[in-house]
């Protein structure tokens, strides 16, 4: 097994994904903007951000405005407006430097149409709340530059009841839920720890206690769980890691060890990373292995923002970065 | 009956998912940026080695059906785009639905064709079969796809639209909370029913999967909104029963301990002190019981954590220190043991005079030193931790 990050070959693999066009490909297409935000993020990990065409890219996104349903983004040209989509091709535009071409007030206008009374946020109009559109619509409403609506008219008590939401999502063992009530959960974890980090509110959180809980995902293999009790798998390389680092207990885990679990899964072949070494690879598994590595330091990576899920250079250039700890970066040598 | 079975007989045969390739596509059950993965395999599915030759095979095999997928969606989306809310329509989303569960638009389609196509023009007692038939529908696809959120909220979409009766007032508009508030029995016969069928799926679905967090979550939510009349009354107690049989069936099932802090928590506020006491005793029995059965499992230390608190009683707090220092001499090498008994000797010394709490504070560094040997993964945090019982 190697012991390194065959970057070309994931490059490629990233650049091919649109090009085998199989049944699995059409059974995917209501996660096609989200793909692309995967592939793009994994790109600039790579420093290969070039590899895809930008203005194609641009254009692709504005052909998922759904002008009619939401006046938001779905996730593929024709598909309903949604949170999740949204973020998406937020983050690509802003990525792209491309945030101009976004009409932001009515994505603003959709986002705030989502808060219940309860401070509960909704995915689209038909209702269901999670904590995690909770976090999108913090780092939509952040990467716009737009936080301020929530301190405004009608919603100027938005901030506080998304705040007492997230904080009822918490539970005994320091991490946090789908909603309040629900058990914590690795991903659920990082995004209101995430959220909480935007809100500048982690004052909310136990770092020792959700720290301790983060590290004992480690499992021997060096892999990471979402839960107690449960199988590791590549992407809370990413949940428990970056939570980790925002709450600055990084150090808390092996290292060395998350490392070769992450390359390990490597596909050496036909490139791209999955859940676990051996398995069938995706662009998913594959962004958030990199972005795993390049949190903990692997040489030859370029940082990447454990509160966006970004490459930290564009959330500089957008002077919106926040505190965390990342390990330092090891020399390629 | 295996949980399959037990499902299974929830199903009409003509509901079952069809499409064989519906097993090899699944969706990730968590992203935050966006939920699925984009792949057509099943987590955990070992790579084989595909030549460039086999897979332009399996591709031209796979044409047909491609071409077939590609244009019933291209049918469902114009009919969407036209506005068509008709029963055709609706006939074709479960075709498409069938070979694509995770089709969200489709899914929003589907619910608007019901409210703006066909409840308009139906009885109540039509609704009720249009609505059952959708539960069938998706508890068919749960069987295969029990991870996929769209499912589940179009399930709960369902019973939040099964309408009053049947009764005299049975016209009243669907999902009316009138029925709440006049608590006549007759006028939930429907809603009853559609909630008794609930809590049987979920028992299934979490026989088949204990830690199903959907499962779980949507449990919380039947629960928390079954009808008024609905018999037999669910109290906390059964809940807890329930958490229970979950947990003696499997000490490791995180999720059912989970829960038992929750039901705990409100339940405790509600007594009083003498009966909190003999409750949380009865508790610490039940996970003592774990705990001995196997040191290394998560859970029931996690538990045991959340029992003990921030501010526990010295004396409840003295007598689970002594109970964990017994275990960890038969179990001198469980990390969660040691930790344990750290973090009470910790606790315990700040309320303990300051020789005894000098002795606490010592024997927590200690066993801290000896996790940072036989837990190396960890070893940061020991270290970090030791240092804060210094200050
Ligand atoms: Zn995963």
């Amino acid at each position: 097994m190697s012991k390194i990050l065959d970057i070309p070959l994931h490059v490629s693999y990233i650049q091919n994904l649109d090009k085998k066009k199989d049944f699995g490909y059409h059974l995917t297409e209501h996660l096609r903007l989200n793909g692309v935000y995967w592939g793009l993020t994994a790109l600039f990990i790579m420093s290969r951000e070039d590899a895809l065409d930008r203005a194609e890219m641009i254009h692709y996104v504005k052909r998922c405005w759904d002008e009619e349903a939401a006046g938001t983004f779905g996730a593929h040209p024709g598909h309903d407006g949604h949170i999740l989509a949204t973020l998406s091709a937020i983050q690509i535009m802003a990525m792209q430097d491309a945030l101009d071409e976004v009409d932001t007030d009515r994505v603003v206008q959709f986002l705030l149409s989502l808060i219940r009374p309860d401070g509960a946020v909704a995915g689209d109009s038909f209702g269901e709340t999670d904590t995690r559109f909770s976090y999108i619509l913090i780092q939509c409403l952040t990467l716009l530059g737009r936080m301020d609506v929530l301190d405004r008219d009608i919603h100027r008590l938005a901030r506080e009841a998304i705040l007492e939401n997230i904080r009822g999502s918490m539970n005994f063992d320091g991490g946090f839920g789908t909603e309040p009530g629900a058990e914590s959960h690795g991903g659920q974890v990082w995004v209101c720890v995430a959220a909480l980090a935007l809100l500048d509110r982690l004052d909310v959180v136990d770092r020792d206690l959700l720290g301790a809980w983060l590290s004992e995902r480690q499992l021997p293999n060096g892999g990471l769980n979402g839960r107690p009790e449960k199988l590791e798998d590549v992407c809370y390389s990413w949940w428990d890691v970056a939570a980790l680092s925002i709450l600055g207990r990084l150090h808390w885990i092996n290292r060395d060890k998350l490392i070769a679990f992450i390359i390990g899964a490597q596909d050496l072949e036909g490139g791209g990373i999955a859940d676990r070494p051996g398995d069938w690879v995706d662009v998913f598994h594959t962004v958030f292995g990199l972005a795993g590595l390049s949190l903990v330091g692997y040489p030859g990576l370029e940082d990447i923002d454990p509160l966006y899920c970004m490459p930290a250079k564009v959330i500089r250039r957008m002077g919106i970065e926040k505190g965390y700890t990342a390990l330092s970066r090891m020399s390629s040598t | 009956m295996t949980p399959a079975d037990a499902l299974g007989a929830l199903l009409g045969d003509d509901e079952r998912a069809s499409g064989s390739e519906l097993d090899i596509f699944s969706v990730h059950n968590f992203e935050p940026g966006s939920v699925y993965r984009t792949k057509a395999r099943m987590h955990g599915v070992k790579r084989t080695r595909v030549t460039p030759q086999a897979a332009e095979a399996k591709r031209l095999k796979d044409q047909a059906k491609i071409e077939a997928y590609v244009a019933l969606q291209t049918e469902v989306m114009q009919r969407k785009q036209a506005k068509e809310y008709t029963p055709e329509a609706l006939k074709r989303t479960s075709d498409l639905l069938d070979l694509n569960p995770e089709y969200y638009t489709v899914w929003n389609y589907r619910r608007h064709i019901l409210l703006r196509g066909l409840f308009p023009s139906c009885a109540p007692a039509e609704i009720v079969n249009l609505l059952a038939a959708d539960l069938r529908l998706t508890t068919a696809y749960l069987q295969i796809h029990p991870k996929v959120y769209w499912i589940w909220n179009h399930r709960m979409w369902c019973l939040e639209n099964v309408p009053l009766g049947p009764g005299p007032d049975a016209s009243d508009e669907p999902g009316s909370s009138a029925a709440a508030t006049t608590g006549k029995e007759g006028r939930e016969g429907w809603r009853n029913e559609f909630w008794k069928t609930e809590l049987r799926m979920l028992e299934a679905m979490l026989d088949a999967d204990p830690r199903n967090f959907h499962a779980w979550g949507y449990r919380r939510y039947v629960v928390r909104s079954l009808p008024a009349s609905f018999t037999p009354k669910r109290t906390p107690q059964d809940e807890l029963r329930y958490t229970q049989k979950k947990i003696e069936a499997n000490f490791s099932n995180f999720s059912a301990w989970h829960l038992r802090t929750k039901l705990l928590g409100g339940l405790w506020e509600e007594m009083d002190p003498g009966e909190v006491k003999a409750a949380k005793d009865a508790e610490f029995e039940l996970v003592t019981q774990a705990l001995w059965t196997d040191p290394n499992d998560q859970s029931g230390w996690l538990y045991h954590r959340w029992l003990i608190g921030a501010a526990p009683p010295e004396d409840v707090l003295r007598r689970e220190v002594k109970n964990i220092r017994e275990l960890h001499e038969t179990e001198p090498d469980s990390n969660w043991c040691m930790n344990a008994l750290a973090h009470h000797c910790t606790l315990l010394s700040t309320m303990a005079a300051s020789d005894e709490g000098e002795k606490l504070r010592l024997e927590a560094r200690g066993l801290y030193e000896r996790l940072e040997v036989v837990d190396a993964d960890r070893k940061e945090r020991y270290r970090d931790m030791a240092q804060r019982t210094l200050s």
